[in-house]
Formats: structure tokens, sequence, C-alpha cells
């Protein structure tokens, strides 16, 4: 396993950690359906994947699982309050065009919401910034600037930040330091790789 | 659904039938139902038939049927060849054969003509053994339950235990829908593709129109005409019109644009056929005229527009309760007629009845005849859903 894949599943553990078995589970942003095929095979999640792509719906579709082709806002419109026992925002949230929309949505449709991204306060990418004065390159945003889709790139104090002004409850977190598997416990925004929460209304 | 898709022959349905992938020649059968049928109206007939076509093998547990319904014009013959001379194979051949989307390796797969069909399943042009003549009008109104019900009782006949899918596309979708409402532990799958779970009010007045055109035409004659009559006229301008709502704008401009036929020369000034598209058109209804039956044509489009298990169940979602399938919906981006949101809707209810069903669209030009679209993409999502194993399969592939 690569570098990148090796951390890829060190993401899903900790996911499965805190997904109860057999619960309802959304992943917005589901790819070609990793997170849900692990969840369904270490958890007996009910899951349902929704993705712009046809071809990321349509290898979901092969492998057995539940997904939909669309928006993700509009689709999660579509369903009456708390209808998913937890919703996945895993590595997605950067992407979006409106993040706080697709977040509050997201509390209103499941109970829980887990979002999960990479910490673009780490201190490599700050030295990365500070050092090459150019857009921060890493092991998971390996192109340059002109090979790149746009992105939002936040940090854990961003995050935490967002939660406090749209009072939104921080139900548990999880800061990894660089090697994405051993917790962070000092100074998560500077130390921390990757950071996990999962969400409540407050 | 229209009777090409492709202006020029692809080279799929330029194959000949002995081709590899191909199920080659192929013969209907009769299933013939010897007792009386009620349909939902409360009228009833003794007895029907059906004509079917089956392609591949039932395996010994009698549970790899794969039943394919189709649509208003459509009819049993949806794979191979009937003879090597034959102009063109089944309307779905480039979906189903052997190694296809649809495996006939693996599946055994049926497709009958409706129930009040023209093509050889009893309908409003059969002969009514009461008075030695056709039904007409006094054949009972017809529903997609009653469709349902009659494929069924096929089913039963040929000893089937089990639907591992069902798919349809068009009014085929409707059909395969109701298979999963109505026999839900028989209905393993269902593919429903550019379909809706009830007309748009723009759908029923197209239908309207054509029936409208078919009535009209004093050789209708009340629905009571010779088997080589009838409102041919009538029947030609329904097909004209309902097959622009089978294309787009843009497939239509890619197809036609504003050429004008070679025969037409420098002469504007007269109302003969001068655009290709008013050649195609009119060359459509021609056709469809020695192949359909104008009453056919009333009863199965008045069945599309009264499809609405919403309003039957009380919601869409009280509708998809007794389901156990595993759904897949497909939409297209040009489909008018049927558009993405009619199908988007299909999965939503069945996501929100709690049901496993996926949606997936595809970008294409072809309008509401998308669905018999040449395309890996298509195919490969189809063969996809129907051969993928039960047991999830986990792989840490990015």
């Amino acid at each position: 396993m690569s570098k990148l894949v090796e951390k890829r599943t060190v993401d899903m553990q900790v996911i499965g950690e805190w997904v109860e078995p057999q619960s309802r589970v959304l992943d917005l942003g589901c790819g070609r359906g990793e997170l849900m095929a692990y969840l369904v095979q270490a958890k007996q999640v009910a899951a349902t994947g929704v993705d712009l792509d046809f071809g990321r719906i349509s290898a979901c579709v092969a492998r057995g699982l539940s997904a939909y082709q669309g928006d993700m806002t509009e689709f999660m419109r579509a369903f009456p309050d708390r209808h998913f026992d937890r919703i996945i925002c895993s590595r997605t949230v950067h992407e979006l065009n409106d993040p706080a929309g697709v977040v509050l949505e997201a509390l209103r449709v499941g109970s829980t919401v887990t979002v999960g991204f990479v910490n673009h306060g780490f201190w490599k990418n700050r030295l990365d910034g500070l050092l090459r004065g150019r857009k921060v390159r890493n092991a998971v945003y390996t192109t340059s600037w002109h090979e790149s889709r746009p992105a939002n790139p936040l940090s854990i104090a961003d995050f935490e930040d967002f939660c406090r002004e749209k009072s939104i409850r921080v139900a548990r977190r999880a800061h990894l330091l660089g090697d994405w598997r051993t917790p962070c416990r000092f100074l998560p925004n500077l130390f921390a790789g990757y950071a996990l929460y999962d969400l409540a209304r407050a | 659904m229209t009777d090409d898709v492709q202006a020029t022959p692809s080279p799929v349905s330029a194959r000949r039938p002995l081709a590899a992938d191909d199920v080659g020649i192929v013969q209907a059968k009769d299933f013939t139902h010897p007792d009386t049928f009620t349909f939902t109206s409360g009228q009833s007939i003794q007895g029907f038939t059906l004509r079917y076509e089956t392609y591949g093998a039932l395996n010994a547990t009698r549970d790899n049927a794969v039943l394919v319904c189709h649509a208003l014009s459509g009819d049993h013959h949806c794979a191979g060849w009937h003879a090597e001379t034959d102009a063109k194979p089944g309307w779905w051949n480039n979906l189903i054969g052997p190694g296809k989307a649809v495996d006939t390796r693996r599946f055994f797969v049926i497709c009958a003509n409706v129930l009040g069909g023209c093509q050889g399943s009893t309908g409003p042009s059969s002969v009514d053994p009461g008075t030695g003549k056709p039904y007409g009008l006094r054949f009972p109104f017809v529903t997609i339950r009653d469709m349902v019900r009659a494929q069924k009782l096929l089913l039963d006949h040929l000893g089937i235990v089990e639907l591992h899918a069902v798919i349809g596309g068009s009014m085929g979708g409707m059909t395969a829908m109701l298979f999963a409402i109505d026999y839900p532990a028989f209905t393993k799958r269902q593919i429903i593709m550019a379909s809706t779970a009830n007309e748009s009010a723009q759908a029923i007045a197209f239908n309207e129109v054509g029936r409208q055109a078919i009535m009209q035409d004093p050789a209708w004659n009340n629905g009571d005409y010779a088997r080589e009559g009838g409102p041919r006229v009538g029947l030609a301008i329904a097909r004209m019109m309902a097959h622009i709502t089978y294309l787009s704008d843009a497939g239509m401009d890619r197809k036609f644009g504003r050429r004008k036929r070679e025969s037409a020369g420098g002469e504007s000034y007269t109302f003969d056929a001068q655009f290709e598209v008013e050649s195609y058109l009119r060359h459509q209804g021609q056709s469809f005229i020695n192949r359909f039956d104008a009453n056919s044509y009333l009863y199965i489009t008045r069945a599309i527009d009264q499809f609405d298990p919403a309003r039957a169940f009380g919601s869409l979602e009280k509708a998809f309760a007794p389901v156990q399938a595993e759904s897949l919906v497909v939409g297209f981006t040009s489909d008018w007629l049927f558009p993405p949101e009619q199908n988007r809707s299909i999965a939503l209810a069945l996501l929100r009845a709690g049901k496993r069903a996926s949606y997936a669209e595809l970008s294409t030009d072809l309008g509401h005849d998308s669905f018999l679209l040449e395309s890996s993409d298509l195919y490969a999502l189809v063969r996809g859903f129907l051969e993928r194993s039960e047991a999830y399969v986990f792989d840490f592939a990015i």
C-alpha cells in the first residue's frame, strides 16, 4: 500500500470506530465507495452515498452500494429531519461551494455529522508555504496550482471558530499527528495533520 | 420509442445474427392463459395470449430470470433477429446478448408484448371469442398493473421462482416499478430508465393530442374498423408528434439540422417534404401504421397517463413500502418527456422509504430515447448492478 492509501485507511478506521453498528449512514462525496464498503463490512451499516460523477456512482453500484448522482444539498433537502443516524463528510468539506450550508443541512437530516479534513494549519504546511512561497504541496495535495481544482483549505482553528460561530456542538474530536495515526494532544492546529469531528445540534 | 436511435447504422446494429455477442436467430412464442382475466377496471375477458421471446437458459434453481419491459410502441422482440435478412435486430440488441451488459450466458432473459398491445398479445385488435369480431373499444381498459399481472402469469407458467431483475425504459420503467411493488419477494432487482412515477401535464397533453389525431380521423369509426384499415392518417400523425417528444432539440439539430432533401432541389414554394426532418417524420409515421394498431395506441397511452402509484397508495414512499428489490434508476440529461428530475424522484422516494436505491445520470443529446443509447458507460452501470455479488467487495483501491 502506498503511503497515501495507508493514510486513507487510518481515516476510515477512526470513522469506523465512531459509527454505530447497523446505523443508517450517508456519505457526502462518497467517491467510488471505499469508506461505505468498509463501514458496511465492519459495522453492517445501511449506507447511501452522494457524488457528482457518473463513473464513481457506477463504481459504487458495481460493488453493491447505494449511491445517488447529484448535488448533496439538494439530496439532503429531499429527506425529513434526522432521517440518517450519521452523515459523513470525509475530505470533502474543502471542495464545497457552501460548506456552512452543507454542514447545517447535514445537521438537520442527520443525528450526528462527522467531518474529516486535512489540517492546513499543520506545521509542515505552514513551513512549506513560508519557505517555498508557493501553493502548499504535501502527500495529499500533490499537484501545483494549475493542475488543481479550486479548493478551500481550512485549519483546525478555522473549523473550531466555525462551530463556535454557528453554535454547533462538538460531540467528539480526533486530532492526529502527521502520520494520521498517533493522537495529537498538544497544540493541534500546529501539530495535527488530520482532524475528525463529530458534530451535533446544540 | 423510436425505430432507430442513430441516424446511420451503428456498428452494433449492423452486426449480423452470427456475431459472437449476438443471441442470433430467435423465435417468438405464445403463452395462452385460458381462464377469465379480470382487469383493474372490473371488466374481464375470457383468457388472453401474450407473445414473448426468451434468450439464454433458465438455471436449475430457476432464479436467473431477467424480465425486460418494453415502452409504448415496443414489443417482445428485444434482442436477436427473426431472420438473417432482417433489416434490424430486436430493439435492445445492443444491451442484451452473450457477453453484453445483460449477459444471456448468465441470465434467462424474457420479454413479452404487453396485454393491450398489438404485436401478438391480446389487445383491442384481437378477435373477441364472444362475437367473432375484433374487440375494438369493447376491450377492457388496461392499466400498467394489468400488464404486470398478465406478465406474472407468464412467468409463473415458465416456472420462474424469482426475478433476478426486471428492467425497463419509459413505460417499461413503470412496469418494472409495479413488479417491485406488487411482487416484492419475487422481484430481487429493478432497473428503471427514463421513466416517471407520474407523468407531467405536458406528457399527458402530448398523449392526448395523439389520441385526438386518431379519434378525429373518420376512419377510426369509434374504434370499429377492419384490421388492415382504420385511422391510418390519425395514427401516423400521432406517431410523428410523439416521435418529436422522444428526441431532443440538440439531437435533432445534430441529426438533421436544416438540411434539405436532395430531391427537393431549389423548389421552396411547395408543401412537399423539403427538409430531411420532415421526410424522416413522415417515414416514421408511415412505417408505424404498418405495424401498430390505433386502438392499442389509445389504450396504452391511457394506461401510461393513469399510472400514479403515489395517488394509488397515498404517497410514493407508501407505494414503495413493500419493495424488497434493490433499485437502480437512470435518468438522461436531454430527456424532456420523462426528465431527470422525475427519475430522481423515484430514487429519492425509494431511499426515503428505507430501500436500497441508486440514481445515475447520463449526459446525452438523444432525448427520451437515450435509454436505447449505445454507451459503454450505460453498459458498465447495468452490468455492474446485475452482476455484483451479494457480498460486499472491499478493497483499498483509491
